[in-house]
């Protein structure tokens, strides 16, 4: 590769380098780049940033994606099932259960989860099915159950199941990170959290965040600094949990001019520190259920197919 | 690289279908051209989710044609399908339970009857709805412009099952015979003449491992047009069943389909085949002669399909359902032809047939329709219509679109012979053998490949000749008799 340049090189020597010094001549006859100017706050408005072009942002044109503008969407949100729980006419409460055998990462991570979602109330989960869990819940106003599914020790999986009437839906829960594995990590007061949701652009996704946004509160205390993130990318969702603080901290002093020195020391320039608090986890959609928990007679709103990963930039979320 | 094309569809014949869905809507969706791509032309209705529908069925007839769709409230509406106008309202009382409150009691099967009770006069129409508890009503409702609330019309009630849920319905070509079964329900077969059972099915016998899986349709449907012994059914168990109500009352055939369950069942007009859509968003056809599998329906759908449709004319038919799609298969090559979003959960989706790509031409679609009615009236219809008719109810009428294209270019044609002829009058007048000899050239040069045997006796007597041309000008009559028979224009001198 280096060879070849080199060669090309060679052959063509003669005229790039005369082209590139009547460049030279002319940039410094001419204008000045604003590279040139040394002081650095003389410089003119320094040339816009290159947009870096990710799987991300190419990703393919999908006609579902919602539209501000869409008033159907609107209408379709307030008439969808977690409608009740966003407008806060009830308040969610969440009943956290397991799969049937359950030990060591699974129990912590519950317990975290636990101390993630307010109003949250785990469950043993017995031997009892899933469908009389649910009906169990229904009667005792529970507007959610979480199952925690591990396998072989490890949690592997998420199912959320919206109640009343659905819909279900099915993730895969990877890169579990508990609160003690991780460094720095603080702890989390019982403060309702803010709620941040990212990139849920398509029909699907927002269906999928508004299922998630109807598991908490919907009038965070701010005073608890509290933040829950669920961060889409590339249809992995990613949850962190943060705790953040506002700092004040004296501004640096570059100028030498006495008069700005002295107006300085009044300024102060405020600064927001990240705590994490984990757990930190990622989620990926298997399926979305219409209706609630029911794997033999259920109808799906989505499911994913291998016929479907035409292309790697082709996301669902 | 990234992709920057979409993918591209191979796009579907000129096509109207109706959607309906879960806030209530009615959307029209349109293709235009040869290879259209469908869009939405019109949405009614307002978003609602009380007005969710449930059952929707349609009458497909070239005049006054109508859509019946049936609310999560409990109303059945009337749609005029051209316009959405609201025709007519009926009430579905729902009836009261032991303790005073109002069952949770919804509509599931809703038959628009096309062949009776449209009686012109007192401009009605009769429905049938059958509701999840297994009340079925047969009634008709006045239908005018200005609709009311219809409690009053007369109805027949009976029960169709005293336990269980009623999931599926359907109605038989002949509109004599209506079917139902549901969860714990046998699928069972109604004389509607009579309103009594005149057949029901039994469950399959347990398996060899002794595992007897309960009764649970979720889909059914008649195989054949001229045929109602034939029954199709699907159930949660994911099985595919053939019932013949002559022969026996368990299944003749039944085959598996994956591991969803059965959501819709739709017959081809060839009287054997199948289309099948489970809860996981799979369509597939079987051939129910032999129980086989011919193959699925691939492309990327990813919600439980609620609805499918068959068009009467093209090989082509329409699903839809939770994915919030609408697409359009090949049925014969099953490739996907078109999707289009529609933005809400699909329930339903019927096809206008009598719906031809110039609309916007107004005229030529009206004629090319009156056409179609006329050859399918039978009678003294034009023979290659007739021909055209006979090989789209065999599944080929892609073929009948272009053939009217056709006919209407030599029409084109043979008017342009017929100018011409009226440019050399005055020459005719002068000298009948050089008339003979033009027209004889303007013939073999003009409708080349059409036969048109033009008399070479061609005399002239100008107000009669012009009198007779004119009416072929629009009369689609005339169109039809000049594409039928090889044409020969005669014009002949009567002194």
């Amino acid at each position: 590769m280096g060879g070849g340049g080199g060669k090309r090189k060679k052959a063509e020597g003669s005229d790039v380098d005369e082209q590139e010094t009547r460049d030279k001549k002319k940039t410094k006859k001419g204008t000045m780049l604003p590279s040139m100017i040394k002081n650095k706050e003389k410089r003119s408005v320094p040339p816009e940033k290159k947009v870096t072009r990710t799987i991300e942002n190419t990703r393919e044109v999908d006609e579902t994606v919602c539209r501000p503008d869409d008033e159907e969407l609107f209408a379709g949100n307030d008439a969808d099932e977690f409608n009740e729980v966003l407008k806060q006419e009830v308040t969610p409460k969440i009943l956290i259960t397991t799969n049937r055998f359950n030990s060591t990462r699974g129990p912590a991570f519950i317990q975290e989860l636990l101390s993630v979602i307010p109003n949250a109330h785990y469950h043993k989960r017995g031997t009892y099915e899933l469908k009389k869990i649910v009906e169990y819940a229904k009667n005792k106003d529970f507007t959610s159950v979480v199952v925690v599914h591990s396998n072989r020790r490890e949690p592997d999986a998420l199912l959320i199941i919206n109640l009343p009437d659905g819909p279900t839906a099915h993730f895969k829960l990877s890169k579990l990170v508990l609160r003690k594995d991780i460094k720095n990590h603080g702890n989390p007061t019982d403060h309702k959290p803010e709620l941040v949701l990212n990139n849920f652009t398509t029909r699907l996704g927002h269906r999928v965040g508004r299922m998630i946004q109807s598991l908490f509160p919907q009038d965070p205390n701010f005073r608890g600094r509290r933040v829950v993130t669920f961060h889409n990318q590339r249809d992995f969702i990613f949850f962190r949990h943060h705790r953040y603080i506002f700092e004040a901290k004296e501004k640096k002093d570059d100028s030498k001019d006495k008069a700005a020195k002295s107006k300085n020391i009044t300024q102060e320039k405020v600064i927001v520190r990240l705590q994490e608090c984990g757990p930190r986890f990622t989620l990926k959609l298997r399926n979305l259920q219409h209706g609630t928990f029911d794997s033999k007679g259920g109808e799906y709103e989505w499911v994913h197919k291998p016929e479907m990963d035409t292309s790697r930039r082709r996301f669902f979320l | 690289m990234p992709r920057t094309s979409a993918l591209e569809c191979p796009g579907c014949p000129p096509l109207r279908a109706l959607t309906t869905d879960v806030l209530g809507l009615v959307k029209v969706v349109e293709a235009h051209g040869k290879t259209g791509i469908p869009k939405v032309v019109e949405t009614w209705g307002q978003p609602n989710a009380s007005s969710c529908v449930l059952a929707a069925s349609y009458s497909d007839h070239k005049t006054d044609p109508l859509l019946a769709v049936a609310r999560k409230n409990g109303l059945v509406e009337c749609l005029n399908p051209i316009n959405g106008e609201a025709l007519g309202i009926t009430k579905i009382d729902q009836p009261l339970s032991l303790d005073g409150f109002l069952n949770d009691d919804h509509v599931v099967g809703l038959h628009l009857f096309k062949t009776k009770g449209i009686d012109v006069p007192s401009r009605s129409v009769s429905l049938l709805t059958c509701l999840e508890k297994g009340n079925a009503f047969l009634r008709s409702i006045p239908v005018s412009d200005a609709p009311e609330n219809s409690t009053t019309a007369s109805h027949i009630t009976w029960n169709v099952c005293s336990s269980g849920k009623i999931i599926c319905s359907s109605v038989d070509k002949s509109e004599n015979y209506a079917l139902f079964g549901g969860k714990g329900i046998e699928l069972n077969m109604w004389d509607l003449g009579k309103c009594s059972k005149i057949w029901s099915a039994k469950s399959p016998p347990s398996n060899r491992l002794g595992i007897f899986s309960p009764t649970w349709f979720t889909a059914a449907t008649f195989l054949s047009e001229d045929d109602h012994r034939k029954v199709v059914a699907g159930t949660i168990n994911h099985q595919v069943r053939l019932y013949d109500t002559s022969a026996q009352r368990r299944p003749v055939i039944s085959v598996d389909f994956r591991e969803s369950p059965i959501k819709a069942v739709c017959e081809d007009l060839d009287g054997y085949t199948v289309y099948v859509g489970n809860g996981s968003g799979d369509l597939a056809s079987f051939d129910m002669r032999t129980g086989k599998l011919m193959g699925c329906f691939i492309g990327k759908c990813s919600g439980s399909i609620r609805s499918i449709a068959r068009h009467p004319e093209f090989p082509v038919i329409a699903s839809c359902g939770l994915d919030s799609y609408l697409r359009v298969w090949d049925a014969k090559t099953r490739q996907l032809l078109s999707a289009v979003f529609l933005k809400q959960h699909l329930t339903n989706v019927v096809i206008d047939s009598h719906f031809s790509d110039e609309g916007s031409n107004g005229n030529t679609c009206d004629q090319q329709a009156d056409l179609q009615v006329k050859a399918n009236e039978g009678g003294e219809g034009p023979e290659l219509l007739r021909s055209a008719s006979d090989s789209s109810s065999s599944g080929h009428a892609e073929s009948l679109a272009a053939t009217l294209a056709e006919h209407r270019q030599h029409l084109v044609s043979i008017q342009g012979l017929v100018d011409q002829l009226k440019e050399v009058i005055p020459a005719m007048q002068m000298s009948i053998s050089d008339l003979t000899e033009e027209v004889n050239n303007i013939s073999s040069t003009m409708v080349d490949g059409f036969s048109v045997q033009s008399s070479t006796t061609v005399q002239c007597q100008s107000a009669g000749r012009q009198s007779g041309l004119k009416s072929i000008d629009l009369d689609p009559n005339s169109i039809a008799r000049f594409g039928l028979c090889p044409v020969s224009i005669t014009v002949e001198n009567r002194h």
